[in-house]
């Protein structure tokens, strides 16, 4: 009896060191200093031991991708919690959110949570990509952007798919409307809607897809290709920057000046979120009424843009604005090879003024166009000529016009690609915001009210 | 950089993250206090508090919930404490602790639930939610008496049963004013030309909706050509409030679960003295409206066998046409006087406009139920 507690007190004393040897087998015990450790830890494989001191700097990535991953991860959490109440049925999809809204302790914490985390997460990813445009982050990095970009994509389409499943009257709406969306890709849009929503309309078939995508496939598909974004970002040197850069030289530790930081952005936006998901729950509307759509129905804001173009030409609304946006984005690393100003926003500071410039033009022409197609006129006119005119003239064919031409004159007149990209992603980052304001701005019959105003059928 | 300015830096990074991970364990705490204070434990404690009913707190806290015969879960018990204790009765106790006045019949709670009869959401534990505050989009409308008899509906056939009084007369109203018409309840309502939009879910919406909806119809959808039933309506507002009752009372397919359950086939399959067609005891709604709805129905409708001036008809019947009376009829429910005046061709073409409706004065012009049973059978 004495031999077994004393053995037992023994292997009990040695428990944490043989769990730390499970760790990193084959390590001598010289080597398993606390330096030692760390740098075999699990965050010294995102990042090198030393970073450049520039990397600090706040502005030289806002922290965007470590908050876009927070927000995943936070995502994947309380969405497994979520998934213990929810039932994705239609007739119980509904009533078990109310469940979890109304009766599950922490359950409406946890869905408002979980909901203004997705949409924190569309807007990081989306500013984190535009960040990474803006600097020249891509360049020599061809893989890494591409799966970025398909990483951006698949957070749309996590949101999106989230967004059907309270299957309240806004969600099955707005996931109608969507949907209806796909229609205007030419050829395939049709099959893609029908394979989406496993038939012509949204119903039990459609809900358990959207369960599926949300929960399993999605999910899994972005945590591996976050793994490789991430892993890829070590691979090619950490932060972009010229390759011959002065700024090179100057490194310091990467514990504890760059984690910490890291730390603090992650637990203030934990904190950020758990405040606004404690003091503003997530919106749950009556059951679906699937005999009468609210009067607008709109989708979710982050595809506002969309349907904002949509309503004047569907094929450019719906196709070729969006379709044009993400070539331009795949073609930007191909397109791009200037190593000077790499890393630093807008490139070399020569570039500054003409993309800054375009700004101007950008903001005046959407005004202007927005300004025309506001009167009923000019609408009821377009309304009766041939449809490729109001494919020609409306604002989305205007600001993707305005796009091309400036990117052609910058071109020139800088001679470097960057700067020309730049000011053409300026021009569509006005569109984008601007159309989506507008939409928002939408009220009954599609009718544009000042937020100010009160909604009237009539306008 | 110099090791004492890296190290100055570490420790204020250091001093950074405590601040930081102090106020998000700060705000985890908020979060569990304010679940703490949920307002119906709050409620709950000063049930507990008052001790209405002397009973030293024997009561069990927590959610309470009635689980339905219709499979609905109804939680008002949890606030409503005093709900089915037949010693809370009294009017001085306060109104969430207070018992269920009398009346109540064979409905009892635990088994019929409390949003079956009241409306409301009875899963939500928010008051704001579970009452349907009109801010709320949550849920079909709390009731108040008379419009309660609207839930009447959801299980019995209106006027089969004592105490819906106000529900049958809507009824009847629905019928003899020709919604009927526009708004075939079995058929679900097609929208567009030549019908009204489906009502079948139409309970749903609240109260000031449906009146502006039968007052003005053009408030809730421009261009409607739906007749204004103001005139009528304003004279008598008694049975405007039982037309809101009956409409009140159309959710689809309310209660299917319940064992006790009379179909509500009365008014949905019932044929309609307006505008039968179909076989006995079924109006499909397939002859339609013949009136100015229907001017791109023309190969499916003869009119102008009977009526001159060809389609859309713009001259009276020939006086042959053995369906005469029923077009009368049919006519009357939105015309004025039962000459059934129709507009001339290019005023139906503007007809949606404004000013074009037809006006319905007077209810009392139409027939009473006992007239329309005896043309139903």
């Amino acid at each position: 009896m004495k031999g077994f507690l004393s053995t037992l007190r023994t292997n009990v004393a040695a428990f944490p060191a043989n769990l730390r040897r499970g760790m990193h087998p084959g390590v001598r015990p010289e080597e398993d200093t606390l330096t030692d450790r760390m740098r075999r830890n699990f965050v010294f494989h995102l990042h090198p031991v030393r970073v450049a001191t520039r990397t600090l700097e706040p502005k030289a990535t806002l922290g965007l991708g470590v908050m876009t991953l927070t927000l995943f991860v936070a995502l994947a959490l309380s969405g497994v919690l979520l998934m213990i109440y929810y039932i994705p049925t239609p007739g119980e999809a509904y009533t078990s959110t109310q469940d979890i809204e109304y009766a599950v302790t922490f359950g409406a914490f946890l869905r408002a949570l979980h909901r203004w985390a997705g949409h924190a997460m569309v807007l990081t990813a989306f500013l984190h990509l535009l960040r990474v445009s803006l600097t020249g982050a891509y360049f020599r990095r061809e893989l890494n952007w591409t799966i970025g970009l398909g990483l951006f994509l698949l957070t749309l389409g996590l949101a999106f798919t989230g967004y059907l499943l309270p299957w309240d009257q806004l969600a099955f709406w707005a996931v109608s409307v969507s949907a209806n969306m796909l229609d205007y890709i030419p050829w395939v849009g049709g099959f893609l809607k029908r394979i989406l929503l496993g038939g012509r309309e949204v119903g039990q078939a459609a809900l358990i897809r959207f369960y599926m995508l949300h929960v399993a496939f999605l999910p899994g598909l972005t945590l591996g290709l976050v793994a490789l974004h991430v892993w890829r970002v070590r691979k090619d040197g950490g932060l972009a920057r010229e390759p011959e850069g002065p700024e090179n030289a100057s490194t310091v530790p990467a514990w504890p000046h760059l984690l910490l930081r890291e730390a603090i952005l992650v637990v203030v936006l934990l904190t950020l979120l758990c405040l606004a998901a404690t003091f503003v729950s997530a919106p749950l509307g009556g059951a679906p009424d699937i005999h009468n759509p609210s009067n607008p129905e709109k989708t979710p804001w982050y595809f506002l843009w969309i349907q904002e173009m949509v309503s004047y030409s569907a094929p450019v609304g719906g196709f070729i604005f969006p379709g044009a946006l993400l070539l331009g984005l795949f073609l930007l690393p191909l397109l791009d090879r200037e190593p000077e100003g790499v890393g630093r926003w807008f490139g070399r500071p020569g570039n500054r003024v003409p993309v800054a410039v375009s700004l101007a033009p950008a903001l005046v022409f959407f005004v202007l166009f927005e300004w025309v197609f506001m009167h009923q006129g000019v609408v009821s006119w377009l309304a009766s000529r041939p449809p490729l005119l109001r494919d020609l003239l409306n604002p989305a064919t205007g600001m993707l016009v305005l796009a091309v031409i400036l990117f052609t004159a910058t071109g020139i007149l800088t001679g470097s690609t960057r700067a020309a990209a730049h000011a053409a992603i300026v021009v569509l980052l006005v569109a984008v915001i601007g159309f989506t304001l507008v939409a928002w701005c939408r009220g009954p019959m599609w009718a544009f009210f000042w937020p100010w105003e009160e909604w009237t059928l009539v306008r | 950089m110099s090791d004492n300015e890296l190290e100055r830096r570490h420790r204020l990074l250091r001093l950074s993250f405590l601040v930081a991970a102090s106020a998000l364990l700060c705000v985890l705490a908020l979060v569990v206090i304010r679940v703490q204070q949920a307002p119906w434990r709050v409620l709950q404690e000063r049930f507990l508090a008052l001790n209405p009913g002397g009973t030293d707190g024997g009561e069990v806290l927590g959610i309470r919930q009635y689980y339905t015969c219709a499979a609905e879960v109804d939680r008002c018990p949890t606030c409503h404490m005093g709900i089915d204790r037949s010693d809370l009765t009294d009017e001085s106790i306060p109104l969430p602790f207070r018992a269920h006045g009398p009346g109540l019949g064979k409905h009892l709670p635990d088994r019929v639930g409390c949003s079956a009869c009241h409306g409301g959401s009875g899963r939500a534990l928010d008051p704001g939610v579970a009452h349907a505050r009109p801010d709320q989009q949550a849920g079909d409308p709390l009731m108040r008496q008379p419009h309660i008899q609207a839930s009447c509906a959801r299980c019995h056939v209106p006027g089969a049963q004592a105490g819906q009084a106000r529900l049958e007369e809507g009824a009847w109203l629905y019928l003899g004013l020709g919604c009927m018409l526009c708004h075939p309840l079995n058929e679900g309502g097609r929208g567009g030309l030549d019908f009204g939009p489906d009502l079948k879910m139409i309970g749903r919406k609240d109260l000031d909706y449906l009146k502006a909806s039968l007052i003005e119809p053009t408030e809730n959808f421009p261009g409607s050509t739906m007749p204004t039933f103001r005139l009528a309506l304003e004279k008598e507002p008694e049975a405007t409030e039982s037309l809101l009752i009956y409409l009140e009372s159309l959710v689809l397919d309310r209660h299917p679960a319940c064992g006790t359950r009379e179909r509500t086939r009365s008014l949905v399959s019932r044929p309609c003295a307006t505008c039968h067609a179909g076989k006995e005891g079924d109006a499909t709604g397939r002859m339609k409206h013949r009136c100015t709805y229907l001017i791109r129905k023309t190969d499916e409708l003869r009119c102008a066998n009977c009526h001159a001036g060809g389609i859309p008809p713009t001259g009276r019947g020939e006086g042959y046409c053995p369906l005469l009376n029923q077009h009368r009829e049919a006519c009357s429910a939105c015309h004025d006087n039962l000459k059934a005046v129709m507009p001339a061709k290019a005023g139906i073409q503007e007809g949606r406009g404004e000013g074009k409706r037809p006006q319905v004065k007077d209810i009392a012009n139409h027939q009473t139920p006992e007239e329309l049973e005896d043309e139903l059978h």
